[in-house]
């Protein structure tokens, strides 16, 4: 492999992994939010039981999120600065808004979520969360602008050898990310929807203790996929007309990229049917226990069509970095060595495999030990008293 | 507006010295602090809301002077190693508590801050066209001054005695030099005025929540007991 490729493939690689992990965040943050928000209300044990343990579920995949996205900000710097040289005016803004008024805000409210517990007002702390919520959304909202630019450069005029921004409004109403945002955030809701399912289904099979916090869940879990998968279909579908508009070959002669879009077309659907004849039988889900292996057993396809999502989306864009103006090959930083790429390519991918495997172990732990011994929100061990 | 810009980055680059600064500082001083978990405890609620400075710093590199981001594939190799540190320190605190042993983090923590601590170095005598064994040692003072601070952090935290400001003011020093030494030409590759105009116009609403949602964890956690998370 030449270094292009390998740029390339790093990018894929993390830009995946740190994928996989943001879906997630976006389906389950909301939940949590209404979750800690029912527990405000009433007060309730299992409300509060429910809130800690799908909340700490929620922040072991967090953390996992910022790790690969801290990798993917800077890669852009490290591996593409052609990109910035040509388009680093129109394609900074979106990014710099991302960090500044979402991230920001994200990463310091869940600061105070998590270690808010016995210590903040409780609406306030219901508040960080709703607050943690919507920064994840406008995250989403600048990132999906930064991408929506590299399929179709809206907004944009030629200036010599570089692009210049010219309407920023135009950026925002790019047909490119018109209904591929909506796309994305019910994906979301779609991957949330399963986790919650299918997680309460380990639950109820096992006959664990928590029988009434899981049934609960896995109602909710079943409306959340139920309304993740109509919509992530439908938006999806949505799409066709924009995006042939203004890349009418995306996915002519891309194989890879048609591939992609035909196993997520056949998993959103079957993912529809399911959730569709789960939310029919939701009244008994809980207790026919026949159900909740298939239930455990299709959780990864969410997780699975989103990657081919991106597949499709990323592939049909070969080989331009941005659309008609500025090839992959072009975007490479300059001079970046086979050495070089290949210690950063073993350092990132290498590294964020291994933690995100170990995430994985431990959020299936978490979910294995239950309700019952969660260390979010957990109560402070007294002072220790004073002695002389 | 060139100049109002160059100043939110310079602010926000010395705000992650001064403030992820103690966490990194009280992560390299781990293997000699007898009572590691009330250490992580103290720093635990703040390393969120500290560490999000430097990725602010690279938000507005892109934005605004996106000329200038150059920087970091001119010094690929401190970069990937402050990023793997950087990501390293973060899964240590996140695991410690729950995966292996926590020895086996702990000493993740305290080699991965000091790792960059390094890739600081490096990166900041790069800029200025020093040579790697400089920066080297430019790395050894900026971590020796995050120790500092990190050691006064955990006085004022755990024992509630004394004031920040100057390990603080210390632990920004490393990064104020190298500002001051290319101010000039940083502003000189700034984004097109009208750019900056929206994202001035953009950014200004925040102001307001951004300094807000800072305060509100100095004030939530800056005193009480140490919880228990990380």
């Amino acid at each position: 492999m030449d270094v292009l490729d390998l740029a390339r493939l790093q990018f894929a690689m993390t830009g995946s992994l740190h994928f996989l992990f943001v879906v997630l965040t976006l389906g389950l943050a909301p939940l949590v939010a209404i979750m800690h928000t029912r527990y405000a209300r009433t007060g309730s044990t299992l409300d509060e039981r429910a809130t800690r343990f799908w909340g700490q579920i929620y922040v072991t995949n967090y953390a996992l999120g910022i790790v690969t996205g801290i990798v993917m900000e800077f890669q852009f710097g490290l591996s593409w600065s052609g990109l910035t040289h040509y388009a680093g005016d129109v394609f900074g803004a979106p990014l710099a808004l991302e960090t500044l008024i979402a991230f920001f805000l994200e990463s310091t409210f869940l600061g105070l979520w998590i270690f808010g517990w016995h210590r903040l007002p409780k609406w306030l702390h219901v508040a960080t969360i709703w607050l943690v919520t919507i920064t994840a959304y406008a995250s989403a909202f600048w990132i999906m602008v930064a991408n929506s630019f590299l399929q179709h450069p809206a907004g944009s005029v030629r200036d010599g050898e570089v692009l210049r921004l010219d309407d920023f409004g135009a950026l925002l109403t790019n047909p490119s990310l018109s209904m591929a945002l909506p796309h994305v955030l019910s994906a979301g809701l779609t991957v949330g929807g399963f986790v919650v399912m299918s997680a309460s289904a380990y639950h109820l099979f096992r006959r664990t203790p928590d029988r009434e916090l899981f049934s609960r869940s896995l109602r909710m879990g079943v409306w959340t996929a139920f309304a993740g998968t109509m919509m992530v279909v439908g938006f999806g579908f949505a799409q066709f007309g924009p995006v042939t508009g203004v890349q009418p070959d995306k996915f002519v002669d891309r194989p890879l990229a048609a591939f992609g879009l035909g196993m997520m077309i056949l998993i959103g659907h079957l993912l529809q049917l399911v959730a569709l004849v789960l939310v029919i039988l939701v009244k008994w889900a809980p207790r026919w226990r026949f159900l909740h292996p298939l239930i455990m057993l299709v959780t990864p396809l969410p997780f699975i069509a989103a990657i081919l999502g991106w597949i499709a989306r990323e592939e049909g864009r070969q080989p331009w970095m941005i659309w008609e103006r500025l090839t992959v090959a072009d975007a490479i930083t300059p001079g970046l060595t086979g050495g070089q790429i290949t210690v950063s390519f073993v350092a990132f991918v290498g590294v964020l495999t291994l933690l995100a495997v170990a995430d994985y172990v431990l959020i299936v732990r978490i979910v294995r030990r239950g309700a019952h011994e969660v260390a979010l929100g957990e109560n402070p061990a007294p002072a220790p008293a004073l002695t002389f | 507006m060139d100049i109002l810009w160059f100043g939110v980055l310079a602010l926000l680059l010395i705000g992650y010295f001064t403030l992820e600064g103690f966490d990194l500082g009280v992560g390299m001083l781990l293997p000699l602090t007898p009572d590691r978990d009330r250490a992580i405890g103290a720093i635990g609620p703040f390393v969120l809301a500290n560490e999000v400075w430097l990725i602010a710093v690279a938000g507005v590199l892109f934005g605004a002077f996106p000329a200038c981001e150059n920087v970091l594939s001119a010094n690929y190799e401190a970069v990937v190693l402050l990023l793997v540190s950087w990501v390293l320190r973060d899964a240590g605190l996140w695991f410690r508590r729950r995966l292996f042993t926590r020895a086996f983090w702990e000493w993740t923590i305290a080699v991965a801050s000091f790792g960059v601590c390094l890739a600081w170095g490096l990166l900041l005598a790069g800029l200025g066209g020093f040579s790697v064994p400089f920066g080297l040692l430019y790395g050894l003072l900026v971590a020796a001054l995050f120790v500092m601070h990190g050691r006064r952090f955990l006085d004022w935290r755990l024992t509630g005695g004394g004031s920040l400001l100057v390990t603080g003011a210390l632990a920004a020093v490393p990064a104020i030099v190298p500002l001051v030494g290319t101010a000039g030409a940083v502003v000189a590759n700034a984004a097109p005025s009208a750019n900056l105009t929206v994202l001035t116009f953009m950014v200004l609403p925040f102001v307001p929540v951004l300094a807000g949602a800072q305060i509100w964890v100095w004030r939530a956690f800056g005193k009480g007991p140490v919880p228990a998370y990380f």
